[in-house]
């Protein structure tokens, strides 16, 4: 039994090791002198300090951290309420709308694009933020409403049943006992649709607006003139922003976990 | 309970707050300049300068290919920018289509300063509506440690030796064009049957092809992935600025060469701040600046003595031929050939 | 009381319902009906009836196409679930510490560019890059492999895109799984092997199925890995679609595709639930 928990242990630490060789040779070329990546000429730190003059980049990342948590804060209420009653109704139309739903991911996102920017002319909507989130929104809800739904499939009802006979009502019935349980679908659901949102180009080309640029699309028409070490420097930065959020928010946590420990001891 | 539910209504109410403010446009006080380019087609510097000179702010955003910009000018009526920038052929779309604004010339006195080589081409004979911004020429360029034999014109791509070595364009227009050049063919064959045939000649060239791709195609070249390359202009200027040793070549058969313009849209919103800055880049020293940074051929001919002067025209250019727009019928055999070939590189 | 609880139940799924209506059957009804409509000479599309669009696809460069993007596709997703099956069951039966912490780790990636990402491949794969100069230096290879532009590169870089998908599907599932049933049936003198088959793989099988649709599905479309990894040698429906958009500039022809392709794998997901027999995604088509 030892032995196989250490076998599982090395399949996953490989396996990781291998999604982070990429990225790891991303960091290293951020601080090479030349701007090819044929070899590693010389430390510099002179794509950091292109990086930090680049005003629009700048202005990208912030559109585009905006962007994604509005879309996930809108996609997570519909995709989770949707797939909750989803599961609990039995409509005539229920199939066709999960099929409808999750088509903004069974189709080539350049066609998705395409057909926003005509159809939001159509409606006549001002391209810009708006749109954005629109476009971000259908193709985030699918992700969410795929986890939660899965997540749900298994969960026992006799739990609600329970809370309800109790006379619970049905919205307490729901924050205390149904999104506790699905909670963690939920999260890695947004975590996912956040993601894709902070990662797409495609979309977000055909329906973003004259005063806004998201970083990947700023990226990807950087790359139509040549790949620079600034966006691996970008990329390095952003990775280090991560590890220090999880750092600290993982203190914190710690540091709770102590006082509420010390308090029970008490 | 009752927080969770507190926390639920706060995020629903600061996204419906942002979306809105999000909707509203910026007022307008004309102290405003939206372009709408390429990506890097202007150096900081040069915007830099104009804002300090005119104390107009710069907004710029980019897109990815001509097509979509046209259908983003055609889709908001041109009404979003000031400034625009696209290639030859859809230029032509665009004027068609009514969608430029004719300029006003006395609103531009550097309007002289542009080589007339590059004017009163196909997509704007009486040079009512653009103001050409850069010249390129896709070309030939190889690493002479790698191929021991001289290559002098397209014809040598299809030589066995260089099998699995060549990184090429993914410019469909530009790659049946040589083709046809090859045959003694105008690039702009309308007949589909001679379009057919060239797509013919193209697939006995897949095994030579070790890439296609459109946006970094020199590094392929430089980091050893292959050895010959067919690079559009930047792309040339920027594998030699990292490897001199590379030979260029302008290929005897002929050259095909593409111009990029900027345009006013006809709905502009600062219609006297896009003739402000046309006419700030269109000073020697400014287009100097410009063209340096974007590698490719010089437009403004005031410039020349102060642009690199790999950048200046060479007179071979002369001689090149403008991709124009073609009937469907044959720009469907273009695009057939094209999705073959890079079937057949498989 | 019933009819209170209908219209507790509506309003949880009003929300989506409404949205999808509008933002996304709309737009696709446009796509439908742009597939039936005539490419005009020149730029613009005719609002003229035509089946032209798909006749045009049947021929054999673009069926081929079709067949090397659902190839790629299953060659990808099978790589996929065989590689990420057991690391989200693994993962799943790590302490609750180590699963957040490794689930961070499957995310991290996630949140930089994925070209970027990709370009990080070609670091390492490219002849004169890490992994060949090792290879050389450690004696293994004279010359260095040519790895890059080929059909295995694209294979990796869509294994590294789409992984996560499917590690965090089946991790969810494995998850909430109910133990006491492997554990009665170990009792009961089936082997370890017979209750993993028997009973954890059946339990699974919906995170398994979402893990196997997020992986297919996006496969068939991600053709800018084909592009940066494969030298754009493959020709994959998505880079089709994406020529005839722009460069070819036929939309009504752009959209046949689309919607030939949705129907497609629309088809291969409906038959892979038939297969698996997983009543519970039913509602799915």
């Amino acid at each position: 039994m030892r032995k196989k928990h250490k076998l599982s242990g090395i399949y996953l630490a490989v396996l990781l090791l291998v999604m982070y060789l990429p990225i790891v040779m991303v960091v290293i070329f951020s601080f090479n002198e030349s701007k090819l990546t044929a070899s590693f000429t010389g430390f510099s730190l002179k794509w950091y300090e292109t990086l930090w003059h680049d005003r629009d980049i700048k202005e990208a990342l912030f559109n585009s951290i905006l962007l994604g948590v509005i879309s996930c804060a809108i996609s997570a209420v519909i995709g989770t309420l949707g797939a909750v009653g989803m599961a609990r109704a039995d409509y005539k139309t229920k199939g066709m709308m999960e099929y409808l739903s999750t088509v903004p991911i069974m189709i080539p996102e350049i066609i998705l694009g395409m057909v926003f920017l005509a159809f939001f002319s159509l409606l006549n909507l001002p391209f810009g933020m708006t749109t954005l989130v629109i476009a971000h929104t259908t193709f985030c809800i699918p992700y969410i409403f795929m986890m939660v739904k899965a997540r749900l499939v298994g969960i026992d009802r006799s739990l609600e049943e329970a809370a309800r006979d109790l006379g619970a009502s049905q919205i307490r019935t729901f924050f205390d006992i149904t999104l506790p349980l699905i909670m963690p679908a939920v999260l890695s659901g947004s975590l996912l649709a956040f993601a894709m949102s902070f990662d797409d180009v495609v979309i977000s080309i055909f329906v973003n607006g004259p005063r806004l640029n998201t970083l990947p699309v700023k990226v990807y028409t950087q790359l139509k003139t040549g790949v620079t070490p600034e966006i691996n420097a970008l990329c390095t930065i952003i990775l280090a922003a991560i590890v220090l959020v999880l750092g600290i928010s993982s203190l914190v946590q710690k540091r709770q976990e102590r006082r509420r420990g010390e308090l029970s001891e008490r | 309970m009752k927080k969770r539910l507190a926390a639920l209504t706060l995020c629903f109410a600061m996204a419906a707050s942002m979306l809105a403010g999000c909707g509203e446009k910026e007022e307008d006080d004309n102290k405003e300049l939206v372009l709408y380019t390429w990506e890097g087609l202007f150096p900081q510097e040069v915007l830099d300068g104009f804002e300090e000179e005119t104390g107009i702010k710069i907004i710029s955003s980019n897109f990815d290919t001509n097509e979509t910009m046209l259908e983003k000018i055609q889709q908001t009526d041109g009404k979003d920018y000031d400034i625009v920038v696209g290639d030859d052929y859809i230029i032509e779309q665009i004027v068609k289509n009514g969608l430029a604004k004719k300029l006003d010339k006395t609103q531009i006195s550097n309007f002289g300063n542009i080589n007339p080589l590059y004017q009163s081409q196909f997509y704007d004979p009486d040079n009512e509506y653009t103001v050409p911004h850069g010249a390129g020429i896709p070309l030939i360029v190889y690493d002479p440690a790698q191929v021991d034999f001289e290559i002098k014109g397209y014809e040598d791509l299809w030589n066995p030796k260089l099998e699995d070595k060549i990184a090429m364009i993914g410019s469909y227009r530009a790659v049946n064009g040589f083709v046809l050049q090859t045959m003694g063919k105008s690039m702009n064959e309308e007949d589909v049957q001679v379009i057919e045939q060239a797509g013919e000649k193209l697939k006995e060239l897949a095994p030579n092809i070790r890439m296609i791709q459109d946006s970094d195609t020199q590094n392929a070249l430089l980091n050893g992935e292959a050895s010959v390359a067919y690079l559009y202009t930047s792309q040339v200027t920027a594998a030699l600025a990292e490897n001199p040793d590379l030979k260029v070549v302008y290929p005897e058969e002929g050259l095909g060469f593409g111009i990029m313009n900027l345009f006013i849209p006809k709905n502009a919103p600062d219609e006297l701040n896009a003739y402000k800055f046309l006419n700030y880049i269109l000073e020697p020293e400014n287009a100097a600046k410009c063209f340096d940074a974007l590698g490719y051929y010089c437009t403004t001919n005031a410039a020349d003595d102060l642009v690199n002067p790999n950048l200046v025209v060479p007179d071979s250019v002369k001689k090149g031929e403008i991709v124009q727009n073609v009937s469907a019928e044959a720009n469907e055999a273009y695009e057939k050939n094209w999705t073959e070939f890079k079937a057949a590189c498989d | 009381m019933e009819k209170k609880k209908r219209s507790g139940l509506f309003l949880t799924v009003a929300p989506l319902y409404i949205f999808t209506l509008v933002f996304v059957a709309g737009p696709l009804l446009y796509m439908i009906a742009l597939s039936f409509a005539t490419n005009s000479d020149g730029w613009g599309t005719l609002w003229k009836f035509t089946l032209e669009n798909y006749k045009k696809i049947a021929d054999p460069v673009y069926l081929k196409s079709f067949s090397q993007s659902f190839q790629l596709a299953f060659t990808s997703t099978i790589c996929i679930t065989l590689l990420g099956y057991p690391f989200g069951y693994f993962m799943a039966k790590q302490s609750a510490k180590w699963k957040k912490r490794i689930m961070l780790l499957i995310m991290v990636p996630f949140w930089t560019s994925s070209l970027i990402r990709m370009y990080g491949w070609i670091i390492l794969l490219q002849a004169k890059g890490v992994f060949n100069t090792l290879l050389v230096k450690l004696g293994i290879i004279e010359e260095p492999l040519k790895i890059l532009y080929s059909y295995p590169a694209v294979v990796i870089g869509m294994i590294y895109a789409l992984l996560p998908f499917m590690v965090l599907s089946v991790y969810s599932s494995v998850e909430k799984m109910d133990w006491s049933l492997v554990e009665a049936a170990r009792d009961l003198g089936a082997s370890r092997a017979k209750a993993f088959l028997t009973i954890t793989l059946k339990l699974t099988l919906p995170g398994l199925l979402t893990g196997v649709i997020l992986s297919f599905v996006p496969s068939m479309g991600l053709f800018f890995i084909a592009d940066i990894l494969g030298g754009n040698k493959i020709v994959l429906v998505g880079s089709v679609i994406q020529d005839q958009l722009t460069r070819g500039s036929n939309w009504p022809f752009a959209a046949a595709l689309a919607v030939v392709l949705m129907v497609l794998t629309s088809i291969m997901i409906y038959l892979y639930r038939k297969i698996t027999h997983v009543k519970d995604l039913e509602g799915f088509f």
